[in-house]
């Protein structure tokens, strides 16, 4: 756990040293930990290694260029380029547009403050994330998994399942009100 | 002014996940915009998809490719600084498909003190903008999918509750409505249909069918 914390740190550190000195050796050292990742979860979702490999590419140059935009105070540089991954992948893919939040929305009804001692520590977070989901009944383990890494929408895994579709949108609602728990978020 | 009603886990994963239509992501985005809480929703997804793409079995990239994204960094790329956001009461999601005024928007009259303005529609899913006067009602109708509307200003009730802004109410098949605007500020909703609405008298049918509600 220690050991997963530094190292979750330093990759923070190291997109923090790309965002603000355009730091080459340390874009080198995220793109050997970030980009195969990357590309395998892009081949778990379906795609061809030769497309994943591509995608991947692409994401490490957005990381590039938006690493000015991170944050580490809201959010882990894994959930980060996650989000990146995401995005480029729906471009990637589809006709349609994902129109997103945008958090600087003039009309946007503003998050509470937080008090410093409450900002949660996003690395810590994640890790006891993979605890709770580790924890989780199988039943609602196997559902969160197949929405994550099999791209399939709720109806089509219901029907893998063999269950309604009812009883698939109960599970991710207990799935997620154990994360949740363990996270310590409000719902 | 705290929200009541929520889009549910279902529709926050699918959205976190990219999973969901454009109309049902411009529906989700935009309630986030008055959710906090969906928002820390969201974000708890995101950051547990992170989790996954980190521990799924890394696939070694090819030789080649570490130089062939190093000589790229320097190109010129999309400019992703953030600019400041013109004055408007539209929020922020809505602009591509409203412009950044309500009052400027190009409604199309309905019935009296109704209007809409449809954004997209692909395949079976529409989005759209209804705009109600205050005692202005949507004639009773039920759905042949499921409807969601998100409210942007003022308020409406129906016979299953009252909705401020940013509530999201879900209706089904089986629920018919009559949703009334109520007095005070102009309400308008954002609509998300993946089918089209049944109406149970024959003249607003024809309405429907002109306006596509």
């Amino acid at each position: 756990m220690e050991r997963h914390l530094q190292h979750a740190q330093r990759i923070n550190d190291l997109v923090g040293a790309v965002g603000r000195n355009g730091d080459k050796a340390a874009f080198k050292e995220l793109f050997d930990h970030f980009a195969p990742r990357v590309k395998g979860y892009l081949m778990r979702l379906g795609a061809s290694a030769a497309v994943a490999e591509d995608l991947a590419q692409d994401v490490m140059l957005a990381l590039w260029r938006k690493a000015f935009q991170f944050d580490p105070a809201k959010a882990s540089a894994s959930t980060w380029v996650f989000t990146i991954a995401r995005n480029l992948r729906i471009d990637a893919i589809r006709k349609e547009r994902r129109p997103e939040f945008d958090a600087d929305d003039p009309t946007l009804a503003p998050s509470s403050e937080r008090s410093s001692d409450e900002n949660l520590d996003w690395a810590k977070a994640e890790e006891r994330l993979r605890e709770a989901l580790v924890m989780l009944p199988r039943e609602q383990a196997q559902v969160i998994e197949l929405s994550f890494l099999a791209d399939k929408p709720h109806s089509a895994i219901a029907a893998e399942l063999g269950l309604p579709l009812g009883t698939v949108k109960s599970r991710i609602r207990l799935a997620m009100a154990q994360l949740r728990g363990a996270l310590g978020v409000r719902s | 002014m705290t929200v009541m009603h929520h889009p549910g886990d279902e529709l926050l994963l699918s959205y976190a996940l990219g999973a969901s239509s454009e109309a049902v992501s411009l529906l989700v985005a935009t309630h986030l915009s008055f959710c906090e809480i969906c928002r820390n929703s969201v974000h708890l997804m995101e950051v547990a998809g992170g989790a996954m793409m980190s521990d799924v079995e890394p696939v070694v990239m090819t030789a080649r490719s570490l130089q062939s994204v190093l000589a790229r960094l320097d190109d010129k790329g999309p400019d992703v600084a953030r600019t400041a956001k013109a004055f408007g009461d539209v929020p922020t999601t809505l602009r591509a498909y409203v412009g950044n005024e309500f009052s400027k928007a190009r409604w199309v009259a309905v019935a009296p003190g109704l209007a809409h303005l449809p954004l997209l529609a692909y395949g079976g899913t529409k989005a759209r903008l209804i705009r109600a006067k205050p005692g202005a009602a949507v004639s009773t109708h039920s759905h042949r999918g499921e409807e969601w509307t998100l409210v942007l200003t003022g308020s409406y009730h129906d016979e299953t509750g009252f909705y401020r802004p940013g509530d999201m109410q879900s209706t089904t098949p089986e629920i018919y409505h009559r949703p009334v605007a109520n007095d005070g500020p102009v309400c308008i909703n954002l609509a998300v249909t993946d089918a089209p609405l049944i109406f149970k008298d024959a003249l607003p049918s024809l309405l429907g069918k002109l306006f596509g509600f």
